[in-house]
């Protein structure tokens, strides 16, 4: 009896429903979609990096909430991005990362290395089901390729809803593997950089710096880990809350980077490769709030981290999607981040203490504050297709974490505002 | 003649009346308000007299008169004769869980949210007047023994749509109808893809949060039919009861789906299928995995 009921009954009534209606059979619902999202964002920071990317994603729907999520980046970074060595009066000389060339920076201005541009490119894919009714599942992978960076990674997760779909509790894990092979090898942890003009010839230069590299390459793991709860407090209002915890173990020293070290009257004597600890664990907490308020929707959301490397970070972002006219949304942004130097961040390193045992002068770790201010404007086209343009500015403000600049750094710019401009255009389909 | 009203949306016209308790759209893809103007007006048409013909709440009906004359037989005229032949087959395959002579139940069951549950004695008084095998059908008269009613609220609305949406496309040389979709109360059904190539992106409703669509789903041909309403159920000791009643027992359907919807290639048939998983309880979603049809369930 079981059997009988569960059985196909459909092709039978079928055919009795195109006999009611005096019809043929026809062929079958046509509802198998894909659904294609493709931007171009530019990135363009004031006299440092300049980035294009380009994103297509794909999403094909497989019926019985089947999804298959393809995705496909690719940008371009190129410019000068800051090393981490301080201004000084005068003309300063680097050797480029690579052990080849060098270039000079003007006096009073943040060294930059001018001959930063990659290329990267990422593909992911995933596949999402249900697993059984209330529970659903997805899993999927990535390569990511830079010239000399190449992460590959898997992930999953398993959802459950409660309450009438109200509530959904999800679970999330990620791995990914990542390999540098920076050109010119691995300099080792505080590996002085050398000028080839302090040497005599070419080969006793060559000598000294294959001395301060010691392996081609290096790599990294990370684990992710992240659990989340979504609830819909009523028909307007929906809220989600995460917990992610990432554990990362490997080479997680920036190979471009340098510390200064300098003396008493703040006079560079040397630059130094930077190093990092090798450990890094992340927490981190995240709530978010939508709603729906009289015909606009506000996305309000708060992210608290911290990590073993005692650098904390607050991000607050608010948007708000407001109708402009039938067709036309606009959606102004604001989005503030502070965060709190990590235990090795350093300016610079005094010749007069002891070498920590890591250091890092990359701004990036140190004390900041940044926020992002844009808006985006977008359209519904016919046949429900949807065009966007955003438009935001970056600004990130390095802090003085309350070290004293000795002699001449004191009038140096230690700590540069960089102010960067984005511009995004989306189309789906 | 019910009124209508017509409304541009932003790749199509919509056409709007109200017939069987329900609000009903046509919606065709041209920019065209005339052409959308004259087949809304088809449409209302068509709608109208399959309500007349079929509603309970009018003594005038086929229905009621059917109803009316118990314990003889009664001629039927063919588009009657071939629902009811219609109604005999979802009998016999989902194994008499789907039965239109079980409207009766109503007069034990009220769905208003109270938490008046039937009585198992009013139940009994009822069930020996349930039962279409005991219904007599030949090819053009039924026999309806006396005390028995037929409701046809299960598949009239969906009959509807499909009968409206065949009218709109006989309106048009073969091959040459426009994209039109058909829309009654969420059971709807399409004639063609967009000659654009995009699809109709209709919302399936969330039974708790009324006016959220769960999912957007695209539509380019065939129909979709949604069964079950959160709205309409008892609460008694901390159990819900579904107004899904099984025909056997007459006790609502235990650990069904609010609410489930199918896709099929026409109304009828995805209504039907819709209505027959609730009918299975629990088992809803083994049933829609077996039809091989899609559908969307909400628990």
């Amino acid at each position: 009896m079981q059997l009988k009921q569960l059985a196909n009954i459909s092709a039978a009534l079928a055919a009795a429903s195109c006999a009611v209606l005096g019809q043929q059979a026809q062929a079958g619902t046509l509802l198998d979609d894909w659904q294609f999202n493709s931007a171009i964002l530019l990135y363009n920071e004031t006299d440092r990096v300049s980035a294009g990317e380009g994103v297509f994603t794909a999403r094909g729907d497989f019926g019985d909430d089947k999804y298959l999520n393809l995705g496909l980046v690719v940008d371009a970074l190129t410019g000068a991005s800051a090393t981490g060595a301080v201004a000084q009066p005068y003309v300063q000389s680097f050797t480029r990362p690579s052990g080849r060339g060098s270039y000079d920076v003007a006096p009073g201005d943040t060294p930059l290395d001018d001959t930063f541009h990659d290329t990267r490119v990422q593909l992911d894919a995933s596949w999402e089901q249900p697993l059984a009714p209330n529970w659903r599942v997805s899993g999927g992978g990535h390569v990511s390729k830079e010239y000399d960076y190449l992460s590959l990674g898997l992930n999953g997760s398993l959802a459950r809803d409660f309450n009438q779909k109200n509530t959904t509790v999800s679970l999330g894990l990620a791995f990914s593997h990542d390999t540098i092979s920076p050109e010119g090898g691995i300099a080792s942890a505080f590996a002085p950089m050398l000028l080839r003009s302090d040497f005599a010839d070419d080969a006793s230069y060559q000598a000294a710096f294959a001395a301060t590299r010691d392996r081609a390459d290096d790599t990294k793991d990370t684990l992710d880990l992240l659990l989340g709860l979504t609830q819909v407090i009523n028909r307007d209002w929906l809220m989600q809350f995460n917990y992610s915890l990432s554990v990362a173990d490997g080479y997680m020293t920036d190979p471009f980077k340098l510390v200064s070290v300098v003396n008493s009257n703040g006079e560079v004597q040397q630059n130094l490769y930077e190093s990092r600890p090798d450990k890094r664990t992340k927490h981190s907490l995240y709530w978010q709030n939508k709603l729906h308020l009289s015909g606009t929707f506000l996305d309000a959301s708060y992210r608290y981290m911290w990590d073993d490397w005692e650098l904390n970070s607050h991000t607050a972002d608010v948007k708000w999607r407001l109708p402009l006219g039938e067709r036309w949304y606009v959606e102004p942004q604001l989005r503030y981040y502070q965060q709190s130097a990590a235990e090795f961040y350093l300016p610079f390193i005094l010749q007069t203490e002891p070498l920590p045992q890591f250091a890092s002068a990359d701004y990036r770790i140190g004390k900041m504050t940044a926020y992002t201010l844009g808006a985006k404007f977008g359209t519904r086209l016919a046949a429900g297709n949807e065009l966007s343009f955003r438009i935001a500015l970056y600004q990130q403000k390095p802090e003085n974490d309350g070290v004293a600049a000795p002699g001449i750094l004191a009038d140096m710019q230690l700590y540069e505002k960089v102010t960067a401009v984005m511009a995004q255009v989306s189309y789906s389909f | 003649m019910s009124a209508i009203s017509l409304q541009r949306g932003s790749n199509c016209v919509v056409g709007q009346f109200r017939a069987m308790a329900s609000p009903c759209e046509i919606l065709l893809e041209q920019q065209d308000q005339a052409l959308c103007s004259k087949l809304t007006q088809l449409a209302a048409q068509e709608a109208q007299r399959i309500e007349q013909k079929y509603s309970r709440y009018r003594s005038d009906s086929v229905l009621s008169q059917l109803n009316c004359h118990t314990g003889q037989w009664q001629h039927l005229d063919p588009e009657t004769a071939a629902l009811l032949q219609f109604a005999n087959t979802c009998y016999i395959l989902s194994a008499g869980l789907f039965d239109i002579s079980s409207g009766i139940l109503r007069r034990a069951w009220q769905f208003d949210g109270s938490d008046n549950i039937a009585s198992q004695q009013q139940l009994d008084a009822l069930l020996p007047f349930i039962g279409w095998h005991r219904v007599r059908l030949d090819a053009n008269q039924l026999f309806l023994p006396a005390g028995m009613e037929l409701d046809l609220g299960g598949i009239a609305k969906e009959y509807a749509v499909d009968k409206v949406l065949q009218l709109l496309s006989s309106q048009f040389a073969p091959d040459a109808a426009p994209s039109i979709v058909v829309n009654f109360g969420g059971d709807m059904a399409c004639n063609r893809p967009r000659a654009d190539g995009s699809l109709w992106r209709i919302g399936i409703e969330h039974p708790s949060l009324a006016d959220q669509a769960i999912t957007a789903v695209g539509l380019s041909q065939g129909a979709l039919a949604t069964s079950g309403d959160s709205r309409r159920f008892l609460l008694k000791d901390g159990i819900r009861y579904s107004h899904i009643l099984n025909p056997k027992t007459g006790w609502p359907v235990s650990k069904a789906p609010r609410s489930v919807t199918v896709a099929a290639p026409n109304c009828l048939l995805a209504g039907l299928l819709a209505t027959t998983a609730l009918l299975q309880g629990e088992d809803a979603e083994a049933f829609l995995q077996a039809q091989q049809l899609q559908y969307w369930l909400v628990d």
